[in-house]
């Protein structure tokens, strides 16, 4: 296949179109694959039986098509306490902060409470466990959604995987390109979750500038949610798009159905980039728990793990007892364009025509 | 919470003690960041101070990290005096 949208990543790859879509649901990723794209599960909160179990049951769906798995590797650690000291730790104006909240809103108490006694833990020790298994099963494409994975590359290109990375700052992609590194993911600030706060139309060429005449792969990644989006990306110099928020609402996600309403609903001014949900900053859907913590009398944020800790019970109870009205989830600015709950495959057809007729104008016009 | 006790301490993961004389007094940036414990999120937090020459490492490849102490920029709230890094994820600023 040639045109506008083949590039050297679907050839990498052995794909028909360059959008990759990261996604935790193994459903969307066989349906993406299977429909010309590429997927990325993400498995940074399975243990590793269970991410051996995923990618059989992936494998078992695509025949022999290509896929990847993306773990958090860890790049700073703080020393750590005990769960009981860390509860210790919480002040009582913030426990009665959190309780006016749930008064307020009449948040349920969860049906199980979180079970943080087995949150986090060793982080490197977790992280090597997780590796081994996409060692063993020789994952296609590793890709690393926060640390770097330069300590791995040797290892997983003996094993004939490819090693992806995401990245928020230039710096952070020209030591990746530099240590060769198949693909490099230039995340821009309006994506979801943990973000660098650079713009997606000014990391993304920066990162193409230092990758040029390297074999490592640009991805664009960061409010991409349209054909346009896709469009534009490429003329940047990107090989692809990362994709995530695209994918919450599709048919095949196993978002719960009231959160997929809230995401459709949801403006890209409700993606908002708050530290008040885990004490990280990360861009998550608006909720009473962020307009609470940004109101005048909120006390401050407290530090990670403590307030991810004190907003457990609020997130959990409002998934538990389906409260839309409650619900929080994280999004890119690009969430204004998800107004749709279509199948995978139908969002990827449209993405690829949205683009294709881009082009064409393009050519009209010359 | 409902949970209230904690289980047996895990046991610390297998890794191998150093000192790097080559990067003892060295300032540096740590673009660090780790997940975010009990949800599917990560999240970034940036550190600069000074290092020791400590390091561990994990794992067969090895996975090395290196003390970082004297912080001069750490995240808000951040309530430790050192912090450990993974050593790819630092800039040396004096190499800047």
């Amino acid at each position: 296949m040639s045109g506008p949208l083949h590039t050297p990543l679907c050839d990498k790859l052995d794909i028909e179109y360059p959008v990759v879509a990261f996604t935790h649901c193994k459903d969307v990723a066989v349906a993406v694959i299977n429909a010309g794209g590429f997927a990325v599960l993400g498995e940074a909160m399975h243990m590793p039986d269970q991410i051996a179990a995923d990618i059989k049951w992936i494998r078992d769906r695509i025949g022999g098509k290509r896929f990847g798995i993306d773990l958090v590797l860890p790049s700073s650690v703080p020393a750590e306490k005990t769960v009981d000291e860390l509860l210790a730790m919480i002040p009582a104006g913030h426990r009665e902060f959190e309780q006016k909240i749930k008064k307020k809103y009449n948040v349920p108490d969860p049906k199980t409470a979180p079970d943080i006694h087995h949150w986090g833990g060793l982080d490197q020790k977790r992280a090597l466990q997780q590796l081994e298994v996409v060692f063993d099963e020789r994952v296609p494409v590793f890709a690393s959604g926060l640390g770097s994975p330069a300590f791995l590359l040797e290892r997983a290109h003996q094993l004939g995987m490819q090693v992806w990375g995401l990245v928020g700052k230039p710096r952070q992609a020209k030591k990746l390109i530099g240590i060769g590194a198949d693909g490099v993911i230039a995340q821009g600030f309006d994506a979801a979750g943990h973000t660098g706060d650079i713009g997606t139309f000014s990391i993304v060429p920066q990162v193409v500038d230092l990758a040029r005449g390297t074999k490592t792969s640009v991805l664009a990644a960061g409010g991409v949610t349209t054909g346009r989006h896709l469009a534009a990306a490429l003329a940047l110099g990107a090989d692809g798009v990362w994709t995530g928020s695209l994918w919450l609402t599709s048919r095949e996600s196993d978002v719960n159905l009231p959160l997929k309403e809230r995401l459709l609903e949801a403006e890209t001014e409700d993606a908002v980039w708050s530290n008040c949900i885990s004490g990280y900053t990360m861009r998550t859907t608006r909720s009473p728990w962020h307009d609470e913590w940004l109101s005048a009398e909120a006390p401050d944020v407290l530090k990670p793990p403590l307030q991810m800790i004190l907003s457990s019970n609020y997130i959990q109870g409002s998934l538990d007892y389906q409260r839309k009205d409650l619900m929080t989830e994280a999004a890119g600015q690009g969430i204004h364009y998800v107004k749709e709950m279509k199948p995978a495959r139908q969002i990827l057809s449209d993405i690829i025509e949205e683009a294709l007729d881009v082009f064409d104008r393009f050519a009209a016009k010359g | 919470m409902s949970s209230t006790a904690s289980p047996p301490r895990v046991e610390e993961p297998p890794f191998r003690r150093g000192f790097d004389p080559a990067r003892h007094g060295r300032r540096a940036e740590c673009d660090g960041g780790r997940h975010v414990p009990g949800t599917k999120f990560a999240g970034r937090q940036f550190f600069e101070g000074t290092l020791t020459g400590d390091y561990r490492d994990f794992g067969p490849y090895p996975w090395r990290w290196f003390l970082m102490t004297s912080l001069t920029k750490k995240p808000a709230g951040y309530g430790h005096e050192a912090v450990w890094c993974d050593e790819s994820s630092l800039t040396l600023l004096d190499d800047d």
